[in-house]
């Protein structure tokens, strides 16, 4: 389309309806614009403006596209755009089509600005040293190397470098409100790159920053928002009073409700509402919804901070330079306190305040609580937990992220070879002392927490199970598989030598959600650091490649610990090897099941119903309680583990059967 | 094993473990409600029978036992 500029005539008209402009000759207009639709406006600078036909529905009520009541300075206006009531100016700025900006204070854009792009957190250790610097389309994977990976400097510059490009690459000379993009009832945005779609109302001030959005997720930011020195990511949602400043918003991330965050990196499906985050690397699905949680100088993912969770990162000598980490799947309890340094293995549960520094990384799955002031340890307890079994299933149902591209890379799975192999080191070391340690010592101390001797046996007999259940498990899914596919044992067996190879497949990294053996991410980290890699995008295109090995990395790890476990190799297998396998998945399986079930019946016991029909009769409490809870026949939970514990036996003898029909 | 036995050696284990003054042990105690055990405590309880009494338990079945009285019953089956 070309844009002419304006005769007299429609000068004098524009004038008659209350505009001025600081030179008539720098306004230039697409031939269809209406000019009925302009009025009471300032031009300053280059303006150029598109169709103003069509309308907006603002507020509830239909109102026309055009520019009304508005100074607007060196900007490109779309078509169907409507632009009303803004209270300072416009400046700098291209509005794509079908935009609507009304009762705004001002948006303005500096020309080179990055859009925060660039910007350096200083996440994990708020002394520094971690600094991650975030882009438009930064993953939780570059995000964790950049924070993680501070041993190998080439790697790091290399690294930098790329991240320069892609900050470069941001920064622009005109700011931008995205096609379709709403903003209404804002205060003020200062450099701030708006993409497609999104929403922005009531958001009280904006510098710095980019709101990246799209049709299929759009991006909102809500009422008394402050943001300074941000990036938020397709399809977050953060309103409701939320102050961030020097922050990385990920996909599908809510935030809200007064939430405070500083220095702080929210991955894909992060919640956080009410507290306040400090120097905090938040892994997918990090949850936090209740007050008084600060979570300081840590490094998570898919963990639920319960009300009142603090850490602590300053012991008041060399400043606030101690971190953290909850390996993924971690709770931490009401009022709960962990003063760092401390490292907890995956899945486990704190309960209570902790005055030791906790480096339990090979005990995952445990119940970490506090007694009289000294912290305790059940190793593998949170294995018999119906709680673990609905985390597992409840993330992957709750990935909210609908824009075509998936920054973060995932992998769900609870039971994997990185947790896998803690169990087993785990197991390994409580077999181990509970050799040497005494009868007469009630308890051990193992990694600053106590540990009571009763308990050795039993943690690793969970971990044992465990064990079993997952390594017989993914050997009968392939060998079933591998039978039902060749009707032929040595076939089939032979089918089961992994196609991975790798030096050593039992060291595994937890790369911000996705799993991977050690040595890929060191050899990615060669590649970058020898050049190999050069760009952002191969760097994300090999961690592609990273998580699409996930299940034959897996396989090569399940085929060598399962030779090491049993001293058969999986392609060796006899049938009667096979159906010893079957057995004993099946009844470390049952073992764990009974465990859940029992724990899940739990809910509907004695300690359940109090407080449940307040001043009533006893049979009133009973009835009230089931007409609030249910029973453990009508529960689905409860039910649906009923109907698992069937099913496990039904698998077993299916397979069986397949077996011995060869 | 007699059912004397076995109860003089349950209420030890419980008093030990749960801290408290075997006096208070009563054989209709409730180990939750009325010894105050929590879950952890609970589970520290079964791994503590298994050591005195030398036996391994099911650990689901284990945990549905709710007073001192069904500890003594439940063990002394496995003594039989």
């Amino acid at each position: 389309m070309t844009y002419a500029h304006l005769t007299e005539d429609q000068v004098a008209q524009l004038v008659r309806q209350g505009c001025a402009a600081s030179d008539w000759r720098s306004v230039t207009v697409a031939p269809v614009c209406d000019l009925d639709r302009i009025s009471g406006v300032h031009f300053y600078g280059a303006v150029q403006i598109g169709s103003t036909a069509g309308t907006h529905v603002v507020d509830g009520v239909e109102v026309m596209c055009g520019i009304y009541r508005a100074s607007i300075a060196d900007c490109v206006v779309g078509d169907r755009v409507r632009i009303a009531d803004i209270g300072s100016v416009i400046s700098n700025y291209v509005i794509d089509d079908g935009g609507v900006i009304q009762d705004v204070g001002s948006i303005v854009a500096e020309a080179g600005s990055p859009f925060g792009n660039g910007v350096e957190l200083e996440t994990i250790n708020e002394g520094g040293g971690r600094g991650v610097r975030i882009i438009n389309d930064l993953t939780s994977q570059v995000a964790y190397v950049q924070g993680a990976l501070r041993h190998n400097s080439e790697f790091r510059r290399r690294l930098n470098g790329m991240i320069d490009g892609k900050a470069a690459a941001a920064r622009a000379d005109k700011g931008r409100i995205g096609e379709r993009a709403r903003i209404l009832h804002c205060g003020s945005l200062r450099n701030v790159m708006v993409g497609p779609h999104a929403f922005l109302h009531g958001a009280q001030y904006l510098e710095n920053g980019t709101i990246s959005s799209c049709a299929e997720h759009p991006t909102e930011v809500g009422e008394g928002v402050q943001a300074k020195s941000f990036i938020l990511s397709e399809g977050a949602r953060v309103d409701n009073g939320a102050i961030i400043e020097k922050a990385f918003v990920g996909q599908g991330v809510k935030m809200g409700k007064q939430y405070s965050a500083e220095s702080s990196l929210f991955f894909a499906n992060c919640e956080a509402f009410h507290g306040e985050a400090v120097a905090l690397f938040a892994g997918p699905y990090t949850v936090t919804h209740h007050k008084s949680t600060l979570l300081i100088a840590g490094l998570v993912s898919f963990y639920n901070a319960g009300s009142g969770s603090n850490q602590s990162n300053h012991m008041y000598k060399l400043g606030p330079v101690h971190q953290g980490v909850l390996e993924r799947g971690c709770k931490t309890g009401s009022f709960s306190y962990l003063m760092w340094e401390s490292h907890i293995g995956a899945f486990s549960v704190v309960i209570g305040k902790h005055y030791a520094n906790l480096n339990v990384p090979n005990f995952p799955f445990s119940y970490i609580n506090e007694e009289d002031g000294a912290s305790k340890i059940i190793p593998g307890l949170n294995l018999t937990s119906v709680g673990t079994v609905r985390d597992a299933e409840k993330w992957p149902k709750r990935d909210n992220r609908k824009a075509p591209i998936k920054r973060d890379l995932i992998v769900f799975e609870v039971f994997s070879p990185y947790t896998v192999e803690k169990m087993r080191r785990g197991r390994d070391e409580l077999l181990s002392l509970s050799e040497k340690v005494p009868k007469e010592k009630s308890f051990v101390v193992v990694g600053g927490a106590q540990l009571s001797r009763l308990l050795l046996k039993k943690g690793a007999k969970y971990y044992s199970l465990a064990i079993a259940r997952y390594l017989n498990e993914k050997l009968i899914d392939r060998l079933r598989e591998a039978v039902s596919r060749t009707r032929d044992w040595k076939a089939a067996t032979g089918s089961l030598v992994p196609t991975t190879v790798l030096k050593n497949s039992t060291e595994w990294m937890d790369v911000s959600g996705l799993l991977t053996p050690r040595e890929r991410l060191v050899q990615l980290e060669a590649a970058v650091a020898g050049g190999g890699i050069t760009t952002y995008d191969l760097l994300l295109a090999e961690f592609r490649k990273m998580y699409d090995s996930y299940w034959a990395d897996e396989w090569r790890y399940v085929y060598d610990v399962y030779a090491k476990e049993y001293n058969v190799q999986p392609d060796t297998l006899t049938k009667e090897q096979a159906l010893a396998a079957i057995n004993e998945w099946e009844s470390a399986a049952t073992s764990l099941h009974g465990m859940i079930l029992e724990d899940s019946k739990k809910e509907f016991g004695a300690f359940a119903r109090i407080g449940y029909g307040v001043d009533q009769p006893e049979d009133l409490m009973q009835r009230d309680f089931e007409a609030v809870r249910g029973t453990i026949e009508t529960n689905s939970v409860v039910q649906r583990l009923v109907n698992e514990g069937a099913a496990i036996q039904r698998r077993k003898q299916e397979f069986a059967e397949l077996i011995t029909s060869l | 094993m007699d059912k004397a036995e076995i109860k003089k050696r349950v209420e030890k284990v419980i008093a030990q473990v749960l801290k408290i003054d075997p006096k208070e042990i009563t054989p209709n105690a409730n180990f939750a409600f009325d010894l105050g055990a929590d879950s952890m405590q609970s589970i520290e309880l079964i791994a503590a029978f298994e050591e005195e009494f030398n036996i391994q338990m099911d650990e689901q079945k284990a945990r549905e036992v709710q007073t001192v009285e069904g500890a003594v019953d439940f063990i002394a089956g496995y003594l039989k």
